[in-house]
C-alpha cells in the first residue's frame, strides 16, 4: 500500500480524537474531561484544514478556522468557567465503571468497523480510513452520554458526539456544503449555551449536577 | 421569494423580534403576536389552496433555491399556524386576572415565537440538512420554555428533553451526512445535492446498503424527536411540565413535524430500496409505540401525562400508517391533521383546570362538570376526539388506517392495533369519568372566568366535527396529493 501522507494524517488525527474521548472515560475528574475535549477539537479543525490542503477546497479552511475558534477556544473557554463552579464534584460512581466502559468503548470500535466496511468498497477517497474512526468515536461518544452521571459530563459527551458528525463529513464528504456548516454551527453554539444555562439551573435547584438527584418524574 | 411563503415565515420571526427589544414586557407584544400569528395562518391556508389548484404533486407552488412548498409542506404549515395561533391567542399575557410576572410572559412570547418559525421553517426548506438544522432548532427553542416557573419537575423535564432530542437528533444529522457520502462517491459534487427533490432522482442509483444504514440513523433519529418507542422517554416529562400553550405545540405539531422528516426520508429511501425494508422498521418502531403508549395510560394518574402518552400512542398509528401503503400513509396524514386539533385543545383546556384546582392528579379533580361546566365538557369531547368515538375526525383517520392494514393483507397488524385501540378506549374513559363527575373538592371556586378562550376551543372541537362527518373535498384532495408525493 502506497503510503499517502493525507491517508496517513487523517488517520493519525482520527484516532488522537477517538482517543481523547476514550480518556474521558478513564479519568473521573472533570477538568481532564475539558482538556480532553479541546484536544479532540484542535485535532478536528487540524484535520479539516489538512483535507482541505490536499483536497484543493478553500472552503475547508474557512470551516477549520470556525472550527477552532468556536469548538478549539470559545467553547472550552465556556467549560473552564462552569468547571471552576462544579469542578469539584467528580465522576465517582458512574452508572458503569471504568473498566467495563473501556471494555464496551473497545466492541462498539469493532462493531464501528463491522458497519463502515462496505462504505470502504464503494469509495476510493484518500481519507477513507477516517470512517470507521469518526463512528467509533459517535459510538463512544454516545456511551459517554448514557453511562455517566454529571450533566457536565453529559455535555461534553454531547459535544463530542458533534465533533465525531463533522469528522464523518470531512472524511467523508470533504465537508458539506458551506451554508449547512454553518447552521450547523450556529445550533451547535445555541445548544451548547441552552445547555449550560440549564447546567446552572439545576445546580441552583438541586445543589448538585448529579443527574441522579433527578428523580421527581416517574411513569 | 413567493409572497405566501414570506407572509408564512415572516411574521413570527418579526413577532420574535418584537418581543425580544420590548423591554419591559408591554401587553401589546402578545397583541402583536396574534396578529402575527393570523397573517402567518391565512398565508398558509392561501398556500394550501394555491397546491391544491395547481393539481399536480409534482409541481410545487413556491420554488426557490432555497424553499419548496408542495402538498406535504402546505399540510404541515397548515396545521403548525393553526396550532401557532391558538397557543399565541390563549397564552399569558394578554390581559385578564391571571396575569403572571411579566419577565416570564416576555420570555414566553420570545421563545413561542421563535419555536413556531422555526417548525414553519422545517417543512418548507427544500434543503434536507437545513431542514435537519431547523428542526435541531425547535428543540433548542422550545427547551427554553419549559421550565417557565422553575421548579424542580421543570428542570429535570428540560433537561432529559434537550439532552435526549439533541443527541438523538444529532444520530439523524449522520445518517443526512452518510448519505450525502453516498451521493458525492457516487455522483460526484454536485449543488443542491441535498435538496430532497435531487436526493429521491438519484437514489436509484446510490448504494442500497449505505443508505439502508442512513437511514436507520435518521429514523432513530427524528423518531426519538417524533416521540416513538423505545425513544419517547423524554416526551410524558417535557409534555407534562410545560406551560400549556407551550405542550399543546410540542404534542399537536412539533411531534408531526419529525414525522415529516421520516415520511421524506422514506421516500427517498424507497426510491432506493425496496420500500419493504423501511416499512417494516416503522411497522416495528410503531406498533411498540402504540403498545407503550396505551399500557401507560391504564396506570396514569395526572393528566397532562395521560395526555403526553395519548400523543406516544397516535404517533405510533402515524407510523403504523406510513407503512401501509398510499391507503395508511393517507391515514397517517389525515390522522397527523386530526391529531394535532384535538391534542392542542385538550392540552390548552388542562392548562385550565390545572390553573383553577392547582394539581395536575387526576384523583384531585374531581367534579369537574359542576366546577367549570364548560371548560368541563369541552374537556370531555377532546378526550372523546382522542379515543376515537364519531363523530369526530380520528374516528375516521383510524378507521381508514385499520382498512389499509387489511387491504394490505397484513391482519395481524389490524389485530393488535383495533386491541391496543379498545385498551386506551377504556382506560381514558375511566379517567375522564374520575375527573367529571364526584364531590368538588372544598377550596375551589366555581363557575367559567375569561370565557372567550373557551370559543376559541368550540371552533376546534367545530373542525373536528367537520373532519368527522365530511371530510371535505379541498381537504382529503391536500392529503392525496401529499400522498403522491412521497409515494410513488
Amino acid at each position: 500500500m502506497v503510503a499517502d501522507p493525507l491517508s496517513q494524517l487523517v488517520m493519525l488525527g482520527s484516532s488522537g480524537m477517538l482517543l481523547t474521548a476514550l480518556i474521558v472515560l478513564w479519568r473521573k475528574g472533570i477538568p481532564a474531561y475539558v482538556t480532553a475535549y479541546r484536544w479532540q477539537s484542535w485535532l478536528l479543525a487540524a484535520i479539516t484544514a489538512t483535507v482541505g490542503y490536499y483536497g484543493h477546497d478553500p472552503q475547508l479552511y474557512w470551516v477549520a478556522a470556525v472550527l477552532l475558534a468556536l469548538k478549539g477556544i470559545a467553547i472550552p473557554a465556556l467549560l473552564r468557567t462552569m468547571q471552576r463552579r462544579f469542578g469539584a464534584e467528580r465522576e465517582a460512581t458512574p452508572y458503569v465503571n471504568t473498566e467495563t466502559s473501556l471494555a464496551i468503548a473497545g466492541v462498539l470500535v469493532l462493531f464501528a468497523y463491522v458497519i463502515a466496511r462496505p462504505w470502504m468498497t464503494i469509495t476510493n477517497l484518500p481519507t477513507r480510513q477516517g470512517l470507521p474512526l469518526a463512528l467509533a468515536l459517535l459510538f463512544v461518544s454516545l456511551l459517554i452520554v448514557v453511562s455517566r452521571k454529571k450533566a457536565m459530563t453529559q455535555v461534553i459527551g454531547f459535544l463530542m458526539l458533534e465533533n465525531a458528525i463533522a469528522l464523518l463529513a470531512a472524511v467523508g464528504t470533504y465537508g458539506v456544503p458551506l451554508l449547512v456548516e454553518f447552521g450547523v454551527f450556529l445550533d451547535a453554539l445555541m445548544g451548547f449555551l441552552v445547555m449550560q444555562i440549564f447546567v446552572y439551573h439545576i445546580h441552583e435547584t438541586f445543589d448538585t449536577i448529579d443527574v441522579e438527584a433527578l428523580t421527581r418524574l416517574r411513569h | 421569494m413567493n409572497p405566501s411563503l414570506s407572509l408564512l415565515l415572516l411574521p413570527p420571526l418579526i413577532a420574535g423580534i418584537v418581543a425580544l427589544v420590548v423591554r419591559p414586557y408591554r401587553r401589546f407584544v402578545a397583541w402583536v403576536s396574534v396578529v402575527c400569528a393570523a397573517v402567518s395562518f391565512a398565508a398558509s391556508v392561501a398556500l394550501a389552496v394555491a397546491v391544491v389548484q395547481a393539481g399536480t404533486p409534482d409541481d410545487p407552488v413556491a420554488v426557490s433555491t432555497l424553499w419548496r412548498v408542495d402538498a406535504l409542506s402546505a399540510l404541515l404549515a397548515v396545521c403548525i399556524a393553526f396550532v401557532a395561533l391558538l397557543a399565541s391567542a390563549l397564552g399569558p399575557g394578554l390581559g385578564g386576572a391571571d396575569e403572571e410576572d411579566p419577565a416570564r410572559m416576555r420570555q414566553f412570547r420570545i421563545f413561542t415565537n421563535a419555536f413556531a418559525s422555526t417548525m414553519l421553517v422545517a417543512v418548507t426548506i427544500q434543503n434536507v440538512a437545513l431542514m435537519w438544522v431547523a428542526i435541531e432548532a425547535t428543540t433548542i427553542t422550545s427547551a427554553m420554555v419549559i421550565p417557565l416557573t422553575r421548579t424542580k419537575a421543570s428542570v429535570e423535564a428540560s433537561w432529559k428533553y434537550l439532552l435526549i432530542c439533541s443527541v438523538g437528533i444529532a444520530l439523524a444529522f449522520a445518517g443526512t451526512v452518510l448519505a450525502y457520502f453516498d451521493f458525492v462517491a457516487t455522483a460526484g459534487e454536485v449543488p443542491g445535492a441535498l435538496n430532497w427533490t435531487v436526493l429521491r432522482e438519484t437514489a436509484r442509483v446510490l448504494h442500497p446498503q449505505l443508505l439502508q444504514t442512513a437511514f436507520a440513523f435518521v429514523l432513530i433519529g427524528y423518531g426519538t424527536k417524533a416521540g416513538l418507542a423505545p425513544m419517547h422517554t423524554w416526551l410524558p416529562d417535557a409534555h407534562s411540565e410545560a406551560p400549556s400553550p407551550v405542550s399543546a405545540m410540542m404534542s399537536g405539531v412539533l411531534l408531526a413535524v419529525a414525522m415529516y422528516a421520516i415520511a421524506r426520508w422514506k421516500a427517498v429511501v424507497d426510491a432506493a430500496v425496496d420500500p419493504w425494508f423501511t416499512n417494516s422498521l416503522l411497522l416495528g418502531f410503531g406498533l411498540l409505540s402504540v403498545t407503550i403508549g396505551a399500557f401507560s395510560l391504564v396506570i396514569q394518574r395526572h393528566y397532562k401525562r395521560m395526555l403526553a402518552y395519548s400523543s406516544v400512542e397516535h404517533m405510533g398509528l402515524v407510523a403504523v400508517g406510513l407503512a401501509l401503503g398510499p391507503l395508511g400513509t393517507f391515514a397517517a396524514l389525515l390522522h397527523v391533521v386530526n391529531h394535532a386539533v384535538a391534542k392542542s385543545m385538550s392540552f390548552l383546556l388542562a392548562g385550565r383546570i390545572l390553573h383553577r384546582y392547582d394539581t395536575t392528579e387526576i384523583g384531585g379533580v374531581t367534579g369537574l362538570l359542576r366546577v367549570m361546566p364548560w371548560t368541563g365538557s369541552l374537556f370531555a369531547v377532546g378526550i372523546l376526539a382522542l379515543v376515537g368515538l364519531p363523530p369526530f375526525g380520528l374516528f375516521v383517520s383510524e378507521f381508514l388506517l385499520i382498512r389499509a392494514a387489511i387491504v394490505t393483507s397484513r391482519f395481524w397488524v389490524a389485530g393488535v392495533v383495533l386491541v391496543l385501540l379498545l385498551t386506551v378506549f377504556v382506560s381514558l374513559i375511566a379517567h375522564l369519568n374520575r375527573m367529571l363527575y364526584g364531590e368538588m373538592p372544598s377550596g375551589v371556586a366555581i363557575g367559567e372566568t375569561r370565557s372567550w378562550p373557551l370559543v376559541a376551543l368550540a371552533l376546534s372541537v367545530g373542525v373536528l366535527i367537520v373532519l368527522g362527518v365530511t371530510l371535505p373535498q379541498p381537504i382529503s384532495t391536500l392529503i392525496a396529493q401529499s400522498v403522491r408525493g412521497v409515494i410513488r
